[in-house]
Order: structure tokens, then sequence, then C-alpha cells
């Protein structure tokens, strides 16, 4: 997963590409940090040597396989009513939480300037693509609205957000390897910028999923038994966490942190994206407590709908 | 050329420290509201459930109790897919009950299938004492159904097949006495306990 494409993946990141920031800070994101050179180091495991960051790698990126392991006992079992109750709750917030961490990994880097994390973007990705994907097949054959499998994917507003979304990471699946990079060249880099387009997709589904209020008595979205609405508000918990990963994309943001490093004011990037690193967290913390939640209910076969 | 650049950079930072402060005070703002609507959690907690009625101590979830509303979404989430999944096997066996004996014991098997597994998924489900009665009446009609559809499948004929249709007819009325009981038992509030 991690070491295979390593720098060269990269080297294609889309995001920190961008032509109208500075030149002078090319050099020093290409420039390894001493984290990234502890990162490369060997050590010898079961008779053969592997660097740092693979275990560091493969830690970080097991969160992303927890959706779909949650609905592995359904899967197995067959279980059309787990399927039916909380599959869209546990692989559609999985398939969120991985697209959410996957673009965490570029503004980690404008603020680290550490890359040996970056393969994760590929590995969230790609586990955002399978949870995506799982989501609307099930959701395909499991849902109760009317219209056959395509009235089901796409018979109403948010589900056909839903559905373009699923049609748009397909794509981007299938070119998620060095093969397709090669052979795309130039085009690989423009076409992975779909990713954006489902973020923007997402925030549409969720708008016309949940709308813009939250549960005041029986009406509303995000209903919890813990009598916190506010905060399982999805298109709340959405916004909040995408407020941080969008400010750190805009290049003049971007231009303004690499002017700080360059004067060693490190310390003053971090004070000011405290705040949106905060609300970052609070949003993410709520879609994990989400995900775990119905998750769990997934996994022990009692689906959950509230 | 190269001041005119430096200019144009010079722009772009203050931009992007703009752009920051804003951001971040915002951030701050909404942080410091949501960590102040928290404080409250406890007692928004209390007034929902005595707003919806609750049984403490049945939420499988770890909550401190189970909402009439969640017990009612809970039971629909495994209905309404267990019946949609039963009216289709059904509408197979009528389809080729007559006619095709493969087809039809194939439809039953389905159906017992899909009537297994609405038993385990209902007796997953903690209900208030006053609804469980009616809950384990219901597994125990489906369950009678599921062995009756089990015993019609093993038919060896097509005539023999369709004498059971009046026993299956009358299990299934029982199922659906059971059905209407416990959705009328979900539909009126449940005293607080």
């Amino acid at each position: 997963m991690a070491t295979r494409t390593g720098d060269r993946w990269t080297a294609e990141e889309p995001v920190a590409d961008n032509r109208r920031l500075a030149d002078d800070t090319q050099p020093r994101r290409r420039a390894k940090s001493r984290m990234d050179e502890w990162m490369e180091v060997e050590f010898k495991f079961g008779g053969s040597k592997i660097k740092r960051k693979a275990p560091a790698l493969i830690l970080l990126g097991l969160p992303g396989l927890v959706p779909l392991f949650f609905m592995l006992p359904a899967l197995i079992t067959l279980n059309s009513s787990t399927f039916a109750g909380s599959v869209d709750d546990t692989l559609g917030t999985g398939a969120e939480l991985n697209l959410l961490l996957c673009l965490l990994v570029t503004p980690m880097v404008t603020l680290t300037g550490q890359r040996w994390f970056v393969p994760l973007r590929r590995w969230y990705g790609i586990m955002m693509a399978a949870s995506a994907i799982g989501d609307a097949t099930a959701a395909g054959i499991t849902d109760n609205f009317v219209g056959g499998v395509f009235g089901r994917l796409a018979g109403h507003t948010f589900t056909l957000a839903g559905f373009l979304m699923v049609m748009l990471v397909v794509p981007l699946l299938l070119t998620s390897n060095p093969w397709a990079q090669r052979k795309l060249g130039r085009y690989w880099k423009r076409l992975q910028r779909i990713t954006y387009a489902i973020w923007a997709l997402l925030a549409v589904h969720l708008m016309l999923l949940e709308g813009f209020g939250f549960e005041r008595g029986d009406n509303g979205s995000g209903f919890a038994g813990d009598g916190d609405p506010i905060f399982h508000q999805r298109l709340y918990q959405y916004s909040a966490c995408s407020l941080f990963l969008l400010v750190l994309r805009l290049p003049p943001v971007r231009s303004w942190i690499a002017a700080r490093q360059r004067e060693g004011r490190n310390w003053l990037v971090w004070v000011t994206i405290v705040p949106l690193f905060a609300l970052f967290l609070f949003g993410l913390i709520f879609i994990v407590n989400e995900e775990i939640f119905k998750g769990v209910d997934s996994l022990l076969e009692r689906p959950s709908a509230e | 050329m190269s001041e005119t650049y430096a200019a144009g950079g010079q722009e772009q930072t203050t931009a992007g420290k703009v752009i920051l402060v804003v951001s971040s005070s915002l951030a701050a703002v909404l942080v410091i509201a949501g960590l102040i609507y928290a404080m409250g959690t406890g007692q928004r907690h209390l007034a929902a459930l005595a707003a919806a009625g609750c049984e403490p101590g049945l939420s499988p979830s770890g909550l401190q109790c189970t909402t009439a509303q969640m017990l009612t979404s809970q039971y629909m989430a495994i209905m309404a897919p267990a019946s949609q999944q039963l009216n289709a096997d059904v509408a197979a066996y009528t389809a080729s009950e007559r006619h095709h004996l493969a087809a039809a014991k194939a439809a039953l098997t389905a159906e017992v299938a899909a009537e297994q597994a609405l038993d385990t998924s209902l007796a997953g489900i903690q209900f208030p004492p006053a609804i469980a009665p009616i809950a384990k009446a219901l597994v125990r009609a489906d369950q009678a159904r599921a062995r009756l559809t089990a015993e019609q499948a093993r038919s060896s004929s097509l005539t023999q097949l369709r004498s059971f249709s009046h026993r299956v007819q009358v299990a299934s009325a029982a199922v659906q006495t059971e059905m209407k009981l416990i959705l009328t038992a979900l539909d009126s509030p449940p005293t607080a306990g």
C-alpha cells in the first residue's frame, strides 16, 4: 500500500502543484524534512529490511478499512435487513470519512513540510471508492424506493447526487495505479481533480438529505438520543471539516504559510490555524461517532435506523 | 519584472493572511459556541427522553434508554426489507405453483430463508416489557409459518405442494395479526419506567 509508489505518487500531487504559488516555495516542498529522512531509514523485521514509514503507514491506513469491516458479517450472511437498515450510515458515512482523510493529506503536507504520509492519500481514496460503491450497490438492491434499481439509486434528488458521486469515483478508482498514471501522463493529474467535484457533490447530497436546519421536536435532521441534534446534523459536520480543508488549499493562504515557514515562524502558522483545526476535529469526532455507533450495530447485524 | 512579481507575491501573501484570520476567527467562534452548547447536553438529553417517552436500560447502543421513535425505526428497518423479500418470494411461488414444481420449491426455500432471517433480526431487538410478549408471539408465529413452508418445500408433486395452501394461509394470517398488534403497540407511546 505505502511504499510501492512512494515519492513518485507525491510528485503527481494535484493540489501541491499550483503554479500560481511563488516559485521559491517549490524547493522547500521537495526537500526532505528530518522526519521524512527518519522514516526512510530501514530496520530489520523477520529477516527482511523494511522502512520505518511502512508500519506507520499501515497503522494510519487501517481506519480506512473499518467501514468495510463493519459490513462484513452482513455480507457473509447476506443479511438484507442489515443492509437495508444501516448500509447508508455505515458505508456512506465511511466513504465520507475516507474522503475527508484523503483530503486531509495535502493540508498536513503544507503545515508540516513532511511527505512520508502522502501515500495515505491514495489509500484513503481507494477506500472511499470501495465504501461508496458498496453503499450504492447495497442501496440499489435493498432500498425501498420505487422504480427498480435506477429508481432506488437515483429516484430522489439526494440519491441522484450520491449516484453521480459514485459514477465519478469509478474513473478515479480505475486510474489509481502506477500503470494508469504512466499511461495518462499529464492528464492523470487533471483526472484526479474529479475528487474536488466529488467533495462538492457530497455537500449537495447532504444539503438535499439533511437540509440546512436541525431537529426540533420530531422534525428535522440530526436525530440523536443524546439530545445534541446540532452535532449530529451531517451537513454541519461536513462543513466544519471542510472549512479547514478548503482554506489550507487556497493559493494565497499557502503562500502566506510558505512565507512564514521561510522566516522560521512556523509557530505563527500553527497558532493561526488552531481554531480551524479544532473545528475540523469537532466535526470529525461526530462523524467518527456516527460511524462507530451505526457500524457496531451493523457488525452485530442489529441495524439501527435512528 | 521581478519587482512586479514580488509585489504580486506580497499581495497574495497579504490576501492569504486576511483569509486565514477571517476563517480562523469564524472557526474560533463556532468552536466556542459548540463547547457552550455541549455543556447543556445532559439537560437536553433528559428533556429529549422525557418528550419522546423512554424505557430505561433497553438501548443496545449504550444510551440510557430507547425512545419510542428509536424502537419504531429499528423495527421498521427490519420489517420493511423483509416484507419486500417475502412478497417477492410469494409472487414467485404463485407464478409457478401450478406448472413448475422445481421453481415453486425454490421460491418456497427462499421464503423460508427470508422468514428465518426475519426471526433472527426480530429476536435481536430489545423490546420494552409491554411489547416484548407481542414480539415473542410474532417470532413464534413466523417460526411456525417457516416450518410449514419448509415442509411444503419438500413436496414431491404439485398436488402435494398445493395441499398446504390453506394451512399456510392460516399461519400467514396469524403472523399478520401479530404484526398489526406490534405496530399498534409501537404507535402508542410507552410509559416511562
